[in-house]
């Protein structure tokens, strides 16, 4: 198993596809978080509410890793490298299982690299415009494990619905479609359902109390449901369906 | 279709009623066949009759409708490590075109625990080491050919599957390929080589195996096929008695039609350039008289009488 997950985590390393996920991702949270430590009025950052949002920027980065985990995926079955990898190692639950393994730890990387780089410049931000800072130890420990441990799930899950998708653009179109318009609209119109969907369960888990949010530890334990559900669906598909 | 003998208890490959059916199209149907170590097979058939169906369950990437599959006596999916024992080769494109061939291999070394090491090994031995370090987007078809061929050697098999290799080579490639084949075999090692041109793999494989539309038709040596050719080949050659000699040590057969000229039964005349190469005798004509075996690879594979 170990030698398996090796083998996925060179694939990750191993394309440019990767380096230029890394890159877009420390391109939109840099932006995102200038923009918002900049721009934003001060007094509009003054809550800890306000702080979170501004500190936890790097939870974007969740969209990244999900991009990576389902890249390690759908590129197998988009250029067929999946016929030599399930010849190398024809239990394909091994397979699946050691590529939800990388996609945790490609996707721990990317959160410890994009909560970092987030936090830094919120925090310079906020002391270089000398707002003071709000949150307490508590609540700067849950953002920042909060965060990485959300973005790092993200990289799972993202493995778990590229192989249950298996074509490249219809998954990253349905990530997309769902996290940033469907998601919303279910949050918004039947918040008591909305709340337990994967990218509000992430809001939950990093601390944020916005209204209808579920509490910080049943929004982990959601976003853990989900990714288990999608491995699960994953390997049992995965054993299931033909090679073409 | 009768039911086939028992396999061999030594065989490499075993298929049993091998049958795949894709809704109402049966693309193998109750397929049997054995191949004994250290044999060179050529699967043959038209484009379409369910070699490459055939492969996929052998190797477990598809399972059978009914039937089954096994290499070295166990199915492929139960395999600890199987790029040990078997080495194959289904796509000449299966690869990411963005990653170098030489990670392309380490991916594959790794998840069977072989050292970084073996993976320069294989690309001396497939002539790639120089171009290692590119990525493959770069590469020409020759190439991945080889890089394909590179993976299937990593854990040193003693069972090589190549689905169509031949496909989309230069003469030079072609030959290459033939000679490594070759060489592969000697020392008691299997292949089994797929291709919709017998002419391709007609001067390496020692046995055949044709279907056509998903069934056996014929599984028989080489020779047999020929001799089922039932045709012959004038030879012009200004050693005749050398020649007949040298053809008469590999058991064939050879009529004297006049001073130069030799009348050879039951042998293709790639085999008989073949021996006369070997034999150092000048060959000034080779003329397949009669039906080729080309020709009965032809008919066998026509389609079916209503």
């Amino acid at each position: 198993m170990t030698a398996q997950v090796r083998a996925e985590l060179l694939k990750i390393r191993s394309t440019r596809t990767t380096i230029g996920i890394v890159l877009g991702m420390i391109a939109l949270i840099l932006l995102f978080s200038l923009l918002s430590g900049l721009l934003t009025q001060a007094q509009s950052l003054t809550s800890t509410e306000d702080q979170r949002g501004l500190l936890g920027v790097g939870s974007l980065a969740g969209v990244f890793s999900a991009l990576a985990g389902i890249m390690l995926v759908t590129s197998e079955y988009r250029f067929g490298t999946i016929r030599p990898t399930f010849l190398f190692t024809p239990k394909r639950s091994r397979v699946v299982g050691a590529k939800l393994a990388a996609g945790l730890l490609a996707g721990l990387v990317f959160g410890v690299v994009g909560e970092g780089l987030g936090f830094a410049i919120g925090y310079a931000s906020l002391s270089g415009r000398g707002v003071p800072y709000a949150l307490s130890g508590g609540q700067t420990s849950l953002l920042l494990f909060g965060t990485v441990a959300g973005v790092a799930l993200w990289g799972a899950l993202g493995v778990g619905i590229g192989m249950v998708v298996r074509n490249q653009v219809g998954a990253i179109i349905g990530l997309l479609a769902w996290g940033f318009v469907a998601e919303n609209l279910l949050f918004a119109f039947v918040p008591s359902v909305g709340r337990f969907a994967p990218t509000h369960a992430s809001d939950a888990l990093m601390g944020l109390t916005t209204d209808h949010l579920l509490p910080a530890a049943a929004g982990g334990a959601a976003l853990v449901a989900w990714t288990v559900a999608f491995g699960l669906a994953a390997v049992a598909l995965a054993a299931r369906r033909d090679v073409n | 279709m009768a039911a086939a003998p028992p396999a061999p208890a030594d065989a490499v490959v075993v298929g049993d009623g091998l049958t795949k059916r894709f809704g109402s199209v049966l693309a193998v149907d109750s397929l049997s066949f054995a191949l004994a170590p250290g044999t060179i097979t050529g699967f043959l058939g038209p484009n379409g009759a369910g070699k490459t169906t055939t492969l996929r369950m052998l190797l477990g990437l598809a399972a059978p409708s009914s039937g089954s599959a096994s290499v070295f006596g166990r199915q492929y999916s139960e395999l600890t490590r199987p790029a040990l024992r078997i080495g194959a080769v289904l796509e000449a494109t299966d690869f990411h075109p963005g990653r170098s061939g030489r990670d392309h291999l380490r991916t594959l070394s790794r998840s069977a625990s072989l050292p970084d090491a073996r993976v320069d090994e294989v690309l001396r031995l497939v002539e790639l080491d120089e171009a290692a370090g590119r990525r493959v987007k770069g590469y020409s078809l020759g190439m991945r050919q080889r890089l394909g061929l590179a993976a299937a050697l990593l854990g040193d098999p003693e069972l090589l599957i190549l689905d169509e290799p031949a496909n989309g080579l230069d003469p030079e490639g072609v030959r290459w390929l033939r000679d490594f084949l070759r060489a592969f075999a000697t020392g008691g090692r299997t292949v089994l080589v797929s291709s919709h041109v017998l002419a391709e793999v007609a001067q390496t494989v020692d046995q055949v195996l044709i279907i056509n539309h998903g069934r056996l038709v014929v599984e028989s040596s080489l020779e047999q096929l020929t001799a089922r050719v039932g045709g012959s080949v004038r030879v012009r050659t200004p050693e005749r008695a050398k020649l007949r000699e040298a053809l008469e040590r590999s058991q064939i057969e050879a009529t004297i039609v006049d001073e130069q000229g030799l009348l050879v039964h039951g042998a293709s005349s790639e085999k008989i350039g073949d021996l006369a190469f070997a034999a150092g005798v000048p060959i000034h004509e080779l003329v397949a008289e009669g039906s080729s075996l080309e020709d009965v690879f032809l008919e066998l594979t026509a389609e079916p009488q209503p």
